[in-house]
């Protein structure tokens, strides 16, 4: 291989026949004849070439119908990521041993990573955390990075009397119903945490501080005028504060569901809009940005449930 | 909410998905992997500690053997010290014995000398009184009884001995 300043020579060729192949993607695929077209040039683009137009769908379709259920193509993604994690983790802790081997040691540097990325944030809570933050990681990014496998949203479709097609697997972080349990999950044990931690009247205490509203009645009927309002005043504000907190804990909800619903959405859509417009080519691009927003998305639903938890959790939350 | 496809049964599946999920990997990750984290940290941590251990005992037995070894050191220069000064006793009294050996020969040498000598100057004497009666009687022609010769003579001498001292 000789090497030149720039880049060597193999990469060179490579980088030609991208180059290539992206000039007659762009001129024989939609985008590029529509263009064309206009010129007058009359182009149809080969057999092999052709990519169906995409139908974006909003909802998961259903594969299977049982009498009381219906397996979405969805949940069958789902099934795959368990399977996935389990028999990862299975065979990585089967037999553990001290000096550990190849897959163990992958093992507990992923769940040492995980670990270590949220003590500090967590502090002393980051033990208690950890389950529920990698779980949530884990279940996140390998719905996400999964979904890279050429079978989904892909080549097996289910073909219904009516003519409508389904795929039979589509990536798990595109269905709202997934990314809302996550936030369900998510939301339910910050304010399990909390309750725990605190108990039951502390806590609702921590939304609520009635103590300025106290006050100013018991000075209002001591006939202290001036302290009594002062307190009432205060008092009436904290309760639209507390209004405002509980808001804020149930838009959490909302935010996670849709954060990480829109962004899969979106990219799933846009894989197969940028199939569809330059085949071949331009999916490559969208594909490794996809597995940035993956494993980001991961971390951000993980870290923001810690934060929240954590914040419940410590004896001076919700200020 | 039907639009974009929210559907209770799905949603419960998915959460029970999610538990199944959190269950399997706490069972079989989280706490087998956290359990050995801390196990092989415990091991790290007494592994480094025997080993300070080990290396405070050896420095401490290396010491000791200096120690050992100066005293033994210095036990040996007070055995050369002590042979050093019985040999020069001996020595020394090697050199009493020569000298008392050799006055002593020089004593006995002295008493024989003077034995002889006196030896020789009585029969010097006894020549020499035979040879002053022959010239006695020649002188005087007289012989003389020899005994008497004698008893003259011997007083002559013991005068002259006499005198000499």
């Amino acid at each position: 291989m000789s090497k030149k300043p720039g880049c060597s020579t193999p990469l060179f060729i490579v980088g030609i026949i991208l180059a290539g192949m992206f000039l007659i993607a762009l001129v024989y695929g939609p985008l590029g004849s529509k263009i064309l077209s206009l010129t007058g040039a009359q182009i149809t683009a080969p057999e092999w070439m052709a990519v169906g137009k995409p139908e974006i769908q909003l909802k998961s379709e259903a594969v299977v119908h049982l009498s009381w259920f219906t397996i979405t193509n969805t949940l069958i993604a789902s099934w795959l990521t368990i399977i996935v994690l389990f028999t990862f983790f299975f065979f990585a802790t089967r037999r553990m041993k001290l000096v550990p081997g190849r897959l163990q040691n992958l093992a507990e540097i992923v769940i040492e990573g995980l670990l270590n990325l949220i003590s500090p944030v967590a502090e002393k809570n980051a033990r208690i955390l950890l389950p529920l933050f990698a779980t949530i990681f884990l279940y996140v990014i390998t719905n996400a990075y999964l979904a890279f496998i050429p079978i989904f949203d892909g080549p097996i479709y289910l073909i219904e009397p009516n003519g409508a097609h389904a795929p039979i697997i589509r990536a798990a972080n595109t269905d709202i119903n997934v990314t809302l349990s996550i936030a369900i999950i998510s939301f339910l044990y910050t304010e399990i945490q909390g309750l725990r931690i605190h108990g039951l009247f502390p806590y609702i205490n921590t939304f609520f501080q009635t103590g300025k509203l106290r006050d100013g009645f018991s000075h209002l009927i001591k006939g202290k005028i001036k302290p009594a309002l002062s307190g009432l005043a205060f008092g009436f504000l904290n309760l639209l504060i507390g209004v405002l907190e509980i808001i804020s804990h149930l838009v959490r909800l909302l935010s996670f569901t849709f954060r990480l619903f829109g962004n899969m959405t979106a990219g799933l859509t846009l894989l197969l809009v940028a199939t569809f417009l330059v085949p071949y080519i331009l999916s490559i691009a969208v594909y490794g940005l996809e597995s940035f927003f993956g494993a980001l998305q991961a971390f951000i639903f993980g870290i923001l449930t810690v934060v929240f938890a954590s914040m419940s959790m410590s004896s001076d939350a919700e200020h | 909410m039907e639009n974009i496809g929210i559907n209770l049964p799905l949603l419960i599946a998915f959460l029970i998905n999610f538990g199944i999920l959190f269950v399997l990997l706490l069972v079989f990750g989280y706490k087998p992997i956290l359990k050995m984290l801390d196990q092989r940290q415990a091991k790290i941590r007494e592994s480094m500690e025997q080993a300070d251990h080990i290396r405070e005992q050896t420095a401490k037995s290396e010491e000791q053997m200096k120690a050992h070894l100066e005293a033994a050191r210095k036990e040996g220069q007070t055995i050369i010290s002590q042979a050093t000064q019985m040999g020069e006793k001996v020595k020394e009294e090697a050199r009493e014995d020569a000298r008392k050996e050799a006055s002593a020969v020089i004593e006995r040498a002295r008493v024989e000398i003077d034995r002889d000598r006196d030896k020789t100057i009585e029969g010097l004497r006894a020549e020499f009184a035979d040879i002053a009666i022959m010239a006695a009687e020649k002188v005087i022609n007289e012989s003389l009884d020899k005994q008497k010769h004698q008893k003259l003579i011997n007083e002559v001498l013991e005068e002259s001995k006499l005198f000499k001292k």
